[in-house]
């Protein structure tokens, strides 16, 4: 299966061909192929071990895949990892920051390593952006769940790159703060950035992504906008054997890749 | 959405732009650290004391060896205590990770690192110097004083290609605590009888040549250059030869992220 992306004019803010990514005689990536234009905010949908978080890893370059080519906009990321960095924005899963620096001083090493030059107004005034401006003294561990997603979030789009990468950039927030995150998202879109991000929530996956893929076992199943998944798979006897009245994308999601508890 | 409306592609940071932003970071990290600043300065200034103070303090070499492994425990308990806590913890946390998802190089984030620690190290070895002056009145022309620092960042490599080897092969911080802290004395304690007959001939020579042994001879090389002997550079090639092994074996197994 690949994901290739809407037609036409867009350019290609990511493109991933056949993918392999493994870990000893443990495949976790299977010749993943997928493409992400240009202001597209694209999800990636899988159960626990699935493959999603490897995927990633391997674009943000945290793990060397066996095979497979990887191209950020015009660059190739395997053969120019450094560049390929400096255009891409990254929230990892479980992020944190050297435990003994402020705030201030977190924005202000990570500016430097983007090559972004930034005074003590700059910071301040991006920390107001994102209502962090009274923590700016404080430490990482002393912001609360939410304030620390807001906090990755304007990290990893510091330098303004191009293409945003969102491990589950919700997991583990409340509503409201969830809300706001995904606010922060759809305008990061707005200013024509692309992303990708991976989640658990079908609720978040329909409420901000203009394409879904869903994953398992290392492989793409599926990948259509979220209203084109239920209407490709409602007709599917798995998904139908699983739906309590009108099929909704968890029912596809289920159907799919089975009921199983996973690990 | 068109093309124009995407962002404006970022620019390559420079390499000095980078190892000057890791550094910084990392120093203010140190400075904040009081765990690393007592591991720092207590472990070599009271042992020091206590060779001096000590009713067989004699025993134990001259003036110059005494103070060479005051020095030689200041660079491993750095090393092996201070380095492998912060590296573990770092990499337990996830801040590598975050560092590596940047465009810095992964050896940039990884020597920053370990110029914080030699600088560690030699502002140590200063203090110590300082104190050996008074208590020991050991006092070393401006020579000896360059060259002890300069052996000093030298035989940090030592340790700090022990404290490597720990994090590369225990991925646990709690583990690399407690294992660290177990081999601390005994990897210490070896080379405290170098130069003494105490405990006999046979073991004098084992202490001689373990890594702190090597790393106190060269040291009190160091700071007496005149008495810089054959068995001064067989020292300084035994500690060539620790480094590479222990560094060796730390970057080989070392990880990352411990997920």
């Amino acid at each position: 299966m690949t994901a290739t992306g809407p037609a036409g004019e867009h350019r290609l803010a990511l493109q991933v061909q056949e993918l392999r990514v493994s870990y000893g005689p443990k495949v976790a990536v299977d010749g993943v192929s997928l493409e992400i234009t240009e202001g597209e905010i694209f999800g990636l949908l899988g159960p626990n071990g699935a493959g999603k978080t490897s995927t990633l890893s391997a674009i943000e370059g945290l793990l060397r895949p066996d095979s497979g080519s990887i191209r950020i906009g015009d660059i190739d990321a395997r053969a120019h990892p450094m560049a390929a960095k400096a255009r891409m924005g990254v929230q990892l899963q479980s992020t944190s920051f050297q435990s003994d620096l402020t705030i201030r001083e977190i924005i202000r090493l990570y500016a430097a390593l983007y090559g972004v030059s930034l005074g003590r107004a700059g910071i301040d005034d991006l920390l107001a952006n994102v209502h962090l401006d009274e923590e700016a003294s404080k430490r990482f561990s002393q912001l609360s769940g939410g304030q620390q997603k807001r906090l990755s979030l304007l990290i990893a789009t510091i330098h303004k790159p191009p293409l945003v990468l969102l491990d589950e950039p919700t997991a583990g927030l409340d509503p409201q703060a969830r809300r706001q995150l995904w606010d922060r998202i759809e305008r990061l879109r707005d200013i024509g950035r692309s992303i990708l991000l991976t989640t658990h929530s079908m609720e978040e996956a329909q409420a901000v992504c203009h394409r879904v893929a869903i994953i398992d076992q290392g492989k793409l199943l599926t990948v259509d906008t979220p209203a084109g998944l239920i209407e490709k798979h409602k007709d599917d006897p798995r998904v139908r054997r699983v739906a309590h009245g009108q099929v909704t994308l968890e029912d596809v999601f289920i159907g799919l890749t089975g009921s199983e508890l996973r690990d | 959405m068109s093309s124009q409306a995407t962002a404006r592609p970022a620019q390559l940071p420079t390499l000095s732009g980078i190892l000057k932003a890791l550094l910084q970071a990392d120093v203010t990290v140190q400075l904040r650290n009081p765990r690393a600043l007592v591991l720092m300065l207590l472990p070599p200034l009271v042992f020091l004391y206590a060779l001096s103070a000590g009713k067989r303090s004699t025993q134990f070499g001259s003036p110059m060896f005494k103070v060479a492994a005051a020095l030689t425990l200041g660079i491993a308990s750095i090393a092996i205590l201070g380095y492998t806590a912060t590296v573990a913890r770092d990499r337990e946390l996830g801040v590598f990770q975050r560092l590596r998802v940047t465009p810095a190089p992964t050896w940039t984030i990884m020597v920053s690192r370990l110029a914080v620690q030699i600088l560690s190290m030699l502002v140590m070895t200063v203090v110590v110097l300082v104190v050996a002056a008074i208590v020991e009145n050991v006092s070393l022309d401006p020579a000896a004083y360059l060259l002890t620092i300069l052996v000093v960042a030298f035989s940090s490599a030592v340790y700090l290609g022990v404290g490597q080897a720990l994090v590369g092969l225990i991925s646990s911080a709690n583990t690399v605590n407690a294992v660290g802290r177990l081999s601390f004395l005994p990897l210490y304690a070896l080379g405290l009888f170098g130069h003494s007959d105490i405990f006999g001939t046979t073991f004098e020579t084992i202490s001689r040549w373990s890594p702190a042994g090597a790393v106190a001879t060269l040291l009190s090389g160091a700071m007496n250059p005149a008495v810089w002997s054959s068995e001064t550079w067989w020292a300084l090639l035994a500690s060539v030869a620790y480094s590479i092994v222990f560094a060796g074996i730390g970057i080989r197994w070392f990880q990352w992220s411990t997920h």
